[in-house]
């Protein structure tokens, strides 16, 4: 008789902890349930607390692994952004999170890893690597990598410079990038605040822009993240807009 | 079993007392070896540190009570076929892991609900022939799935996993429900651990026959014997937890302990060698896995039960 082939995991070795900090994640049911959960009490939470409301969900590209590239302001960012998808894509929507907040002590790598499914990103020390991971997610199929191309939270809710990672992981890759403007979450919940207030939240999703015929190079990475975010502005001035008009036009009505 | 009954139970009171003693003589045997005989401790302080943690946890459960105590080891229980099924690669099938898993509550849910005829604490009838349908319910996944390669090793698994992990290990959560509780399950804690230790010891010390060389090289037939023996003598220092036994239970008890606690291991033994494995996870430093840590209990506590069972009733 023929011996079975097992498929034992090979993170066996390590605790629990270290396999939530690992990545790429195995599969886990429990953590899968978890995340499920934590998703739609999270929608009912920014729906009825923030009033979310979602623009432009039409320029998400319906198929494909792409990038969503996000100004940031807030802690409510990227659950306001996994929010705005729909949650059966929830196990596929990777934000990257700062490694050196993030993945440290137990409650914020729980809150990473299990609800947020964050993509470690170390921003002080190994940023190729963080890079090198990111292009991994997208080369799989179907996966949502959002990234905060200002590299953390701006304190004062301004639109700050981007750097120009965002541009070396996308020159030269088929891979769309949706540019997004997230409006009221600085408000809502400013850096140093310990709890949110309820204020309104808009997610406003662009056209996405694909870089497939940029050379690699930094010259190129520092264009494509400039070209991000003037994107992103040109969304914030848009909305800007609109939202006088309708004022404008709103009593006469 | 209640916080009060606890409080006034002297059966817990002396294995709480049991419980320090023990830990304090453990921390002055790593401490003398550390700074008399200065030896390295490492293993034997990670472990120590486990111990620190799983054994208040177990008192607190079952100062809670029996629901506590029931909910405890169905956890344990769901954790250990974890492992189980990610060492075994049947973590990758969801859907038959997670009918494993429901028959662990199954089971454990039988042991809380009261007997629907009798309406004792635990519904035996329904525990006793759960197995059957979850078999059943396990055989029914290829079928509705309508798979057949490779579904021969998938429901083998699925259910040894269930048998031995669910529903042997669930008898712990059942025995909760005795009058005895209290006694049943910390003489069942102690004796099984102590027949650890004292296997591993006498090995150390006496060791020089290979007991079953190709599943654990290290364990000794002088081990074996030594644990035997130090496990057929603990009923009888331990006789107030079951001051009912008579001395052919307490002999039955210190032998089931004995030879079921070390087949419990040698059985985990040969699943870990065929897999190719050390330990079955890492969820508690310095012990290994979950499993690792009650694979001599899961042998021990049906046999245990249905002795008890058989002499004395449950009740």
């Amino acid at each position: 008789m023929e011996p079975w082939q097992y498929d034992t995991a090979d993170d066996l070795d390590q605790t629990p902890i270290e396999r939530l900090r690992k990545f790429p994640r195995r599969p886990e049911m429990f953590v899968f349930g978890l995340r499920l959960g934590a998703a739609a009490l999270i929608r009912l939470w920014l729906r009825l607390y923030h009033r979310l409301t979602v623009v432009g969900a039409e320029n998400l590209p319906p198929s494909g692994s792409f990038v969503i590239a996000a100004n940031h302001a807030s802690h409510l960012d990227a659950l306001s952004i996994v929010s705005a998808l729909p949650i059966g894509k929830v196990h596929r929507v990777f934000p990257a999170a700062a490694k050196d907040y993030f993945f440290v002590s137990l409650p914020r790598l729980a809150l990473a890893a299990i609800v947020i499914n964050a993509l470690p990103f170390d921003r002080r020390r190994s940023i190729r690597r963080s890079l090198t991971l990111c292009h991994d997610l997208l080369a799989q199929s179907d996966n949502v990598l959002v990234l905060f191309p200002e590299g953390t939270r701006s304190a004062a809710g301004e639109i700050g410079p981007f750097k120009p990672g965002i541009g070396l992981l996308l020159a030269g890759t088929p891979h769309p990038a949706v540019p997004c403007y997230l409006a009221g979450t600085h408000d809502a919940w400013p850096k140093g605040a310990w709890l949110p207030r309820p204020k309104k939240v808009r997610v406003t999703f662009g056209r996405p822009l694909v870089f497939s015929d940029r050379e690699r190079g930094k010259q190129a990475a520092v264009q494509i993240a400039d070209q991000l975010r003037q994107a992103i502005l040109a969304l914030a001035e848009s909305r800007r807009e609109a939202d006088n008009k309708g004022k404008r036009s709103g009593p006469l009505q | 079993m209640s916080p009060s009954a606890a409080l006034e139970s002297p059966v817990f009171r002396i294995y709480v007392a049991l419980a320090v003693g023990v830990l304090g003589v453990g921390a002055a045997t790593i401490g003398v070896a550390r700074y008399l005989f200065r030896k390295k401790v490492d293993h034997a302080w990670k472990a120590y540190r486990g111990w620190l943690v799983i054994i208040p946890l177990v008192f607190a459960v079952l100062f809670l009570g029996r629901s506590a105590t029931i909910a405890f080891f169905t956890l344990v229980a769901i954790f250990a076929f974890k492992e189980f099924a990610r060492a075994t690669g049947l973590y990758d099938d969801w859907v038959v892991t997670g009918a494993v898993y429901l028959g662990i509550l199954a089971v454990n849910g039988a042991s809380l609900v009261p007997d629907p005829r009798t309406g004792e604490p635990g519904w035996y009838g329904l525990f006793m022939v759960l197995p059957a349908y979850v078999v059943a319910a396990i055989l029914l996944i290829p079928i509705v799935r309508n798979r057949a390669q490779g579904q021969l090793q998938t429901v083998a698994l699925a259910i040894s996993g269930f048998l031995y992990i669910g529903w042997m290990f669930g008898h712990l959560g059942f025995l909760a429900n005795s009058k005895y509780a209290y006694g049943y399950l910390m003489y069942l804690v102690f004796a099984v651990e102590l027949n650890d230790v004292a296997a591993y010891t006498c090995g150390r010390i006496f060791g020089r026959h290979p007991l079953r060389s190709n599943i654990s090289p290290k364990k000794t037939w002088e081990g074996s014997v030594g644990a035997l023996a130090v496990s057929c003598i603990v009923p009888w220092l331990l006789w107030f937890s079951f001051p009912h036994f008579g001395p052919l239970e307490l002999t039955l008890s210190g032998l089931i302990v004995g030879v079921g606690g070390q087949l419990g291991d040698l059985s985990m033994s040969v699943i870990k060698r065929d897999l190719g494995i050390k330990d079955m996870g890492a969820l508690i430093p310095g012990h290994g896995g979950l499993l690792d840590r009650i694979d001599s209990l899961i042998y021990v506590v049906p046999l245990f039960f249905h002795m008890v069972r058989w002499f004395h009733g449950l009740y």
